[in-house]
């Protein structure tokens, strides 16, 4: 894969507001690429200077190697899916599908309406092509939304916040059909979201932003198992943290965590360039487990007392409070036959494993 | 139940006025009294004739007309940028552009004429008066049109400009067919306004009096008051008419962009 | 340069404003100003002397005369500010509260018609309504309810205040009306539900939150009623003449623009202080209940 869009140090001010800072990234032909961020962390913005919606203050965007700076919107080889889809009200489906076709002079009517047809059939709404655009339902203007863009055949379709507008079912349809739409036609697509777990599910790679800048930028996996940061690990998934003491670092890192004990945890678990003394340590709900009666481990363990117990039918989370920490540690429990709902103020014993842990500066 | 009672009385004192029009338009009598005399079309007839109405109704319908398309124009640029766009000052412009909805009219007028008169030195003509009418019914148009542009999701322009639109024909192929309902309406209020005003006119007419200017001038006149019943009877039937089509038009642009009906005009 | 001139969002939007912003300021803001300049000159017939005087508004105070046409324009417009709010208030509220939704157009369309229609003859037919043979004497006369026809109600203030409390009905209707729409149902059932009856939600509720509505209301009724000299000249009579007639003669019939001048902005500022004063007391009120 070659890179297709490349930033190299944008910045982007509104008067005194720094609301891009340093951006550098490059995404490959046919990745499926997503911005993940709370709001107002820059990255419409960021979507919008790619489309050329926003000028960038300094620093260049590259899209299929040719330099973007005053390029406008209609001129880029990019397409949008907007937050509200903007379907043009006044229009029917296929009108608004056909809508970019305008200008080419190449394709008769005939190879338009057939082009829209195909199009259409892509994204499942075969027959469609008559009815009035105001009279959809929002999965569908997200249909048409999709079909209009991808008609143009753009190098890049850009999709800010396409799913969030509907319900938690079609949206979890969605996901799977737009990553099925996606590796059919091949083209790079760029996602805007603030859903940690729909960026997860869908993308090849995630850049995680806040306050106008990167925070990390990786594959879900890595992502998810190895966050740089506190603020990564806090805003992707659920994350305990716990105060540590580094005490030496070499291939393996030595460690004091508060409430466990001195251990030793191998280099990639922690980011280049840690050094000794004050640090945090995460831990994934889901790495500790409880022990249960008749239940044995050849993992560490530690005495713990239930503080909280919320049951979500397949899973139960518990918050265990363990001696020398001030905060409880949050514990995933999947509900296997046999297993008891403990009841808050139980004794248990608390399972866990030094690889998993991550240490964070 | 009595609170419906009430608000249909209230109708019926709206109406009062204008339910005797017709009434007496067509009493076959001079003295506009209760009680009524008898049937007749004479006044109408009368209207035909009078050859000063015709010049004074063609003058209101030139100054309605220049006035509504400009008010319009104006009232687009106003409602757009206020509904688009944030700019310095923004409150305090807009602000400044809808002050003469509160402006007591006298004020406007005798201020344009020290303006026109003393200070330019210019002779007053109908296009005083369209100066004038331009300035109150800009915010009308203003009111009317933010309904169009206020219904608009601005990703609409930007989505045609991803298509490939440029600025100006995104512009014109989804926000003007959008708003165009909304545009014909601020047309049509407009020109009533402009049609029927009389207390700026009357101090800003130049020496072709506009269609109130002179019936003012008939109202002296108890002879001709039947004729001014059947003036209104027809002016009132077309401004119903022309109201009727610009909320027939303003309800079918609301439908067309799919939003809810929440109110009339302003 | 042009690409740059619009390149941000704040100079696009000013340019878009700048049409109808230009038209303000020529032909709003220059003519206040020359309106305020002239108001301390001096005309005689046709020659205005520019030599600045306080000659106009000393005259003004001094000549009892105007004092009386200003109180008068004043509680004429009080009256029918207070009249017609009151009156378009329960309108606007059955349309808002009680109307089904999709007649509600309807209903404001049918408010608003009489409002668009010849006002000049609008305010005469006023006069055939109240006058000596009018609708109401002979409808009166013919159910014996009175032996003579009223005086009373032609050619003095009442008839100017009952004209212009229709002329400005539904300028008080439809920004109450607005107001109301805005209120969520779901406050009300609030208040009920928290063991208010309807008759103190609406004083604890729903009237607090029709305030906005209401201002406007009044404002909008208020400033321009003082504007008006066709309605005290139609119905007024001798003593029913107001502050804004005076202005139209000193500019009209007497040639004295500058003291015309003068007299419009005295009433200004009049209109302007009260309307002040009544947005101050409002909000100080609105607050003393939270």
């Amino acid at each position: 894969m070659t890179d297709l869009i490349s930033l190299t140090n944008v910045n982007k001010y509104y008067g005194d507001y720094h609301a891009l800072r340093n951006i550098d990234l490059t995404i490959k032909t046919g990745e499926f690429f997503s911005l993940l961020g709370p709001s107002g962390c820059g990255k419409t913005t960021l979507l919008r200077t790619i489309a050329g919606f926003e000028g960038v203050s300094e620093g260049i965007v590259m899209i299929g190697g040719k330099n973007m700076a005053g390029v406008p919107a209609n001129m880029r080889p990019t397409n949008m899916v907007f937050q509200s889809y903007a379907i043009f009200p006044h229009l029917t489906v296929a009108e608004n599908v056909a809508f970019g076709l305008r200008k080419n002079k190449q394709m008769d009517k005939l190879q338009k309406s057939e082009a829209v047809d195909q199009v259409l059939e892509m994204v499942g709404l075969k027959g469609f092509g008559d009815r009035q655009a105001h009279a959809l339902s929002g999965g569908q203007r997200q249909r048409v939304a999709l079909a209009r863009a991808l008609i143009l055949k753009p190098k890049v379709l850009l999709l800010d916040e396409p799913l969030s507008a509907l319900d938690k079912k079609m949206r979890e349809q969605m996901q799977v059909e737009l990553m099925r739409l996606q590796r059919h036609v091949g083209i790079t697509f760029i996602l805007v979201t603030h859903d940690q777990e729909e960026a997860l599910v869908m993308s090849d790679r995630i850049a995680v932003m806040f306050d106008g800048e990167i925070g990390q930028m990786d594959d879900p996996e890595t992502l998810y198992r190895r966050p740089n940061s506190r603020r990564v690990a806090e805003f992707i998934g659920k994350m305990n943290f716990l105060d540590a003491d580094v005490k030496s670092v070499s291939d393996q890192i030595t460690v004091d965590v508060a409430g466990l004990g001195t251990c030793t945890v191998n280099a990639e678990q922690a980011p280049s360039g840690i050094d000794t003394g004050k640090a945090a340590v995460g831990i994934r709900p889901e790495t500790l487990a409880i022990l249960f009666d008749g239940e044995k481990t050849e993992r560490e363990t530690i005495a713990g007392v239930v503080d909280e117990v919320v049951y979500y039918g397949d899973m139960t989370y518990y918050d265990v409070r363990i001696a020398g920490v001030d905060n409880t540690l949050n514990i995933a429990m999947k509900n296997l036959i046999g297993r008891p709902v403990l009841d808050v103020g139980a004794q248990t014993t608390v399972v866990w494993d030094a690889r998993s842990l991550v240490l964070l500066p | 139940m009595s609170l419906r009672i009430y608000a249909i009385a209230y109708l019926i004192f709206l109406y009062a006025p204008i339910i005797l029009l017709p009434i007496f338009a067509f009493n076959d009598a001079t003295i506009i009294a209760f009680p009524l005399s008898g049937f007749t079309t004479e006044w109408f007839g009368e209207l035909m004739t009078t050859k000063a109405l015709h010049g004074a109704v063609q003058n209101s319908i030139f100054i309605a007309v220049i006035t509504a398309s400009l008010s319009t124009i104006l009232g687009i640029c106003a409602a757009r940028a206020g509904a688009m766009y944030n700019f310095p000052l923004k409150r305090g412009i807009l602000g400044l552009v809808m002050l003469p909805l509160v402006l007591p009219e006298i004020i406007v007028a005798v201020s344009l004429l020290i303006v026109v008169v003393q200070i330019l030195d210019l002779g007053l003509s109908n296009w005083t008066v369209i100066a004038a009418h331009v300035l109150i019914c800009t915010p009308f148009c203003i009111a009317i049109l933010n309904g169009a542009f206020q219904n608009l999701d601005p990703s609409m322009e930007e989505a045609a400009m991803d298509l490939g639109e440029s600025r100006w024909s995104a512009f014109r192929l989804v926000t003007f067919p959008l708003v165009m309902p909304g545009i014909i309406s601020s047309f049509l209020i407009a020109f009533t306004i402009s049609l029927d005003e009389f207390i700026i006119a009357f101090f800003l007419t130049g020496a072709n009096p506009t269609m109130p200017v002179y019936i003012w001038g008939l109202l002296r006149f108890p002879s001709s008051l039947p004729i001014v019943m059947a003036l209104g009877t027809i002016l009132v039937a077309l401004s119903i008419i022309l109201l009727t089509i610009a909320e027939i038009l303003r309800r079918r642009g609301m439908a067309r962009v799919g939003v809810k009906d929440k109110g009339g005009f302003l | 340069m042009w690409s740059k001139l619009t390149a941000t969002e704040g100079r696009r939007g000013l340019l878009m404003v700048s049409p109808p912003l230009v038209y303000a300021l020529l032909l709003l803001a220059f003519p206040l100003g020359a309106i305020v300049l002239f108001s301390f000159w001096t005309q005689n017939f046709m020659d205005v002397d520019t030599t600045f005087t306080l000659n106009n508004y000393r005259e003004i105070i001094e000549k009892p005369i105007y004092f009386a046409l200003l109180q008068r324009s004043l509680f004429v417009s009080g009256t029918v500010t207070f009249v017609t709010v009151l009156l378009a208030f329960p309108v606007a509220y059955f349309v808002s509260f009680h109307v089904r939704p999709d007649r509600k157009s309807l209903w404001l369309f049918l408010i608003t018609i009489p409002f668009w229609t010849s006002y000049l003859i609008r305010v005469f037919l006023w006069k055939v309504i109240l006058g000596y043979n009018g609708v109401v004497n002979t409808g009166l006369l013919n159910i014996g309810l009175i032996d003579e026809p009223l005086t009373f109600i032609l050619y003095n203030v009442n008839a100017v205040i009952i004209t212009l409390a229709h002329a400005f009905a539904p300028f008080a209707i439809l920004p109450i009306f607005v107001a109301l729409e805005k209120i969520d149902r779901s406050l009300l059932e609030a208040s009920l539900d928290l063991g208010e009856s309807k008759f103190t939600t609406f004083f604890r509720v729903t009237l607090p939150l029709s305030m906005p509505g209401l201002v406007a209301a009044v404002l909008i009724v208020f400033i321009p009623t003082i504007g008006d000299y066709v309605t005290p000249e139609l119905m007024g009579g001798a003593g029913g003449k107001l502050i804004a007639n005076m202005i139209q003669t000193q500019f009209l019939a007497l040639n004295n623009a500058p003291l015309g001048a003068a007299l419009a902005i005295v009433a200004m500022l009049c209109v302007t202080a009260i309307s002040l004063l009544f947005v101050f007391l409002n909000r100080r009120y609105l607050r003393g209940r939270s």
